[in-house]
């Protein structure tokens, strides 16, 4: 009597565990999904600032027309991105573009005390910082997902539920490839 | 051991080693009970438990509002503090946490809080001291910091730690009185109890309460250590954080209000060093936390 107690206790106590681990798996790949489109909105968000600033920079320095058919093209171009090697290609182009705009304004003052540029260049920091963070965000998702994917009892679920592991949001920024900080 | 993986890692397990601690010297003081008073006793321990129950439940559940009222925190909206938002926004979209409410402490002296009883209810505050002297990196780790606390569900864990030590002090304190009184034990069992059984749960049920104290201390030390690591995890910044700390450490100010009842929720403690007892601390020493951080910032190897 006893023992048939015990067995259907560990019988139960595997259940529960298997249940668990399907529905981490499930919520773990919902994430991953969640954290692509915050990536999204937020890339949205910076491109929706592009238009002003191109404007209030081109009104103190006309003459920069290579940097803002970079930055208009790059801008064009991420919005019919859909994958993420290609919304990651696109948001790559985009940063660059913007970095090379903000270089130019170094050259002109006037354009640097106004206002509006400050304001602009103040939103467009916080933006790229949200940015930098949802990707960092999404790819800690799919590092879990991953892990989870490859490993017992995951990889038996992820046949079932046609969970399969992702792609990391890698970008190509030269400035991202910083030399590690070693110090001595 | 010098990067925020193995460090979150490092500080959960203590905590549950810490919490399992509270449970065992549970299960001791209640065997120390039933030793002395015999059957009186049963009665006496769901009696101690529902009262540290209903006090500390209450605290929890409305922990944000309550919080509110004893600082003197007002909340914020965004318009009041565009900057102070879009940097906490900046954290939650790194910890994939939702927006807290903001909140603002009049005081000089630079602090600041979280709490809440779960992410949807959280609640985050600094004072104006904090906001004049921290430049975007330094504020931005305490944000990372405060956040931490919530991702980490610090008020369920010292809510537990509470109630615990609540329940203990309660109970040692119910065998005093009864003790003065002279009541309680069951003469009928004297003659077949060991002496030595009822000297050492008594000595048990004195020393008890400030064990309790001396864990729910240690644990909260603990969440602190796990809430730094979890702030660079957020950040990958492990300077910002860092450099805030500095900040605090040189600051010599201390909080106006000194309650005890909510100092365990400041980033540093509002309480003088001096006052309390290393062991009774509820933050470790600043020094300590800013030697992990620069141990952090100085590993290459650390993910990012």
């Amino acid at each position: 009597m006893s023992s048939t107690i015990i067995v259907l206790g560990v019988l139960a106590l595997i259940l529960i565990f298997l249940v668990a681990s399907y529905n981490r798996l499930i919520r773990l790949n919902v994430s991953v999904d969640e954290a692509f489109s915050q990536i999204e909105v937020q890339l949205k968000r910076r491109a929706d600032l592009i238009p002003n600033l191109v404007e209030t920079v081109k009104g103190y320095a006309k003459h920069e027309n290579s940097v803002f058919e970079n930055v208009v093209a790059a801008r064009a171009k991420a919005t019919t991105a859909t994958t993420v090697s290609d919304v990651a290609a696109a948001d790559g182009a985009v940063t660059q573009a913007l970095r090379g705009l903000l270089a130019v304004t170094e050259a002109y003052p006037d354009l640097k005390a106004s206002a509006n540029f400050l304001s602009l260049q103040e939103e467009l920091s916080t933006t790229e910082n949200k940015v930098s963070f949802a990707r960092q965000f999404y790819n800690d998702n799919v590092r879990s997902l991953n892990q989870s994917v490859k490993t017992f009892p995951g990889n038996i679920f992820a046949g079932i539920a046609k969970v399969v592991a992702r792609e990391f949001y890698v970008i190509d920024d030269p400035q991202d490839r910083k030399a590690p900080n070693v110090k001595f | 051991m010098n990067n925020f993986r193995s460090l979150q890692l490092a500080n959960q397990r203590k905590t549950f080693g810490l919490l399992l601690g509270m449970a065992v010297l549970v299960f001791v003081v209640i065997y120390a009970v039933l030793t002395y008073f015999g059957k009186t006793g049963v009665g006496l321990v769901p009696f101690a438990v529902g009262m540290a129950l209903l006090s500390v439940w209450g605290s929890y559940y409305a922990s944000d509002s309550i919080v509110l009222t004893m600082t003197g925190a007002k909340e914020l909206q965004y318009s009041d503090n565009p900057k102070l938002f879009d940097l906490v926004q900046e954290v939650c979209i790194a910890s994939g946490l939702k927006m807290p409410k903001v909140a603002i402490v009049e005081d000089s002296a630079p602090n600041a809080f979280a709490t809440g009883r779960n992410p949807e209810k959280a609640l985050i505050a600094f004072t104006t001291g904090i906001l004049d002297v921290m430049d975007r990196d330094e504020l931005q780790g305490v944000i990372a910091h405060e956040l931490s606390h919530v991702k980490n569900r610090d008020t369920l864990v010292s809510a537990i730690a509470a109630t615990t030590a609540g329940a203990i002090a309660l109970l040692s304190d119910f065998i005093m009185r009864m003790m003065w009184f002279g009541g309680g034990r069951d003469r009928d069992r004297d003659n077949n109890q060991n002496p030595i059984a009822l000297i050492a749960s008594l000595i048990v049920l004195i020393l008890a309460p400030l064990a309790a104290l001396l864990l729910r201390s240690a644990i909260s030390r603990r969440r602190e250590a796990l809430a730094d690591a979890t702030a660079v995890s957020f950040t990958r910044n492990p300077a910002g954080l860092r450099k805030a700390l500095e900040v605090l450490q040189r600051d010599s100010t201390v909080v106006n209000q000194r309650s005890t009842a909510v100092a365990h929720i400041w980033i540093e403690s509002p309480l003088d060093d001096s006052s309390v007892s290393k062991l009774f601390a509820t933050h470790p020493p600043l020094a300590e936390r800013i030697a992990t951080l620069r141990a952090m910032e100085a590993n290459p190897n650390n993910p990012n």
